[in-house]
């Protein structure tokens, strides 16, 4: 079982230990266009790049190509898991020109789940979760109905939509948002009457808490949204 | 931004300068041991060990947990939102109007995805 609750120096709240495990386990599965083995491999791309963030991209250590991922697909895994602030619409542009949007955004939502996931075992002091068995099968591929342009560089849900931006981001490919938001609901949000309230009087650390720490960790990303 | 506005919602002034500066405690309890411990996790410093033992002993266990699962899902997050340019809310860009600018963040790369870049410094 990965994020074993034995691994942990302090008890962790079981949602957030169970979110977590099956997220993590979503990684090693057929996804929406890439299948198991494609996803570890994104994920592990990303986690070695992350790794040597202080150092500049062309003194990282990448060893020999061993993934038969797009070349593409390989540069966005890496430069999304270790260097967002240098993210931009042209680059994103050469990326999904050969890729696909959808492709694009699903590898996305796969190195987002592991940087996450990766951030908060270094954040406990405990080594990173070893990557998940990749499973067979095949992607589903399958596009949702109602995607639209609202600016972002790539389509997201545009029917109805009252939340905020960044929870439609990767709507594109919703198993990516399923998995990566089950942990956002654990590990920050909690349910949607938490989020709305201001004031955390029920959760073990205060709203502004919180809050310092999001916005430190994104002005330390450069991250305007 | 929900720094501002949380802290209002409890009367208490935060100083938002505390975002972009190191170590500093916004006006929010514990708050310079919590940017301490965000900024050894992102930067991975030698120090990540000293700044999270020290985390741990001034919030105790089940908040130091929230902690860290808060340093850790951004990570996750700023990569959302920079891996796709979505832009800001609106209701967020309105709020922030005042502040943005001094802080540095309209010259940060993903505030063209919001239509309100300036020139890097």
């Amino acid at each position: 079982m990965s994020f074993a609750d034995r691994r942990f120096p302090v008890p962790v709240r079981e949602d957030m230990a169970t979110a977590l495990r099956r997220s993590w386990a979503d990684i090693g599965r057929p996804g929406t266009w890439w299948t198991g083995p494609e996803r570890v491999a994104i994920a592990a791309l990303a986690r070695a790049e992350r790794i040597q963030r202080n150092e500049p991209p062309w003194n990282r250590d990448r060893g020999e190509p061993s993934t038969s991922l797009p070349e593409k697909a390989v540069e966005a895994a890496r430069k999304i898991g270790a260097d967002p602030a240098q993210l931009d619409r042209e680059w994103a542009n050469s990326v999904i020109s050969e890729i696909g949007d959808s492709h694009y955004v699903e590898l996305a939502s796969v190195v987002v789940t592991t940087a996450a996931a990766d951030a908060f075992c270094e954040a406990m002091g405990i080594d990173h979760e070893p990557l998940p068995e990749p499973e067979a099968g095949e992607p589903d591929r399958e596009r949702p109905d109602g995607m639209g342009d609202i600016g972002a560089w790539v389509p997201v849900q545009v029917i109805d939509w009252k939340r905020a931006n960044v929870a439609r981001a990767m709507s594109l490919v919703p198993e990516g948002v399923r998995t990566f938001f089950r942990m956002v609901a654990a590990m920050y949000t909690g349910t949607a009457s938490d989020f709305d309230r201001m004031v955390w009087d029920h959760r073990p650390l205060a709203r502004p808490q919180v809050e310092l720490l999001a916005a430190r960790v994104s002005a330390l990303n450069q991250c305007f949204y | 931004m929900l720094l501002r506005a949380s802290s209002d919602a409890v009367g208490a002034e935060v100083d938002l300068s505390a975002a972009v500066e190191d170590a500093a405690d916004g006006g929010v309890e514990d708050g310079a041991v919590l940017t301490a411990f965000a900024e050894a996790v992102v930067r991975a410093t030698n120090d990540l060990d000293a700044a999270r033992a020290r985390a741990l002993e001034t919030l105790g266990p089940e908040k130091f947990v929230e902690a860290a699962a808060t340093v850790g899902i951004f990570n996750g997050l700023v990569r959302v939102a920079d891996s796709t340019g979505i832009p800001s809310d609106a209701m967020m860009l309105e709020r922030t109007a005042d502040v943005r600018g001094d802080l540095g963040f309209n010259r940060w790369s993903g505030a063209k995805s919001s239509g309100v870049a300036e020139a890097p410094a």
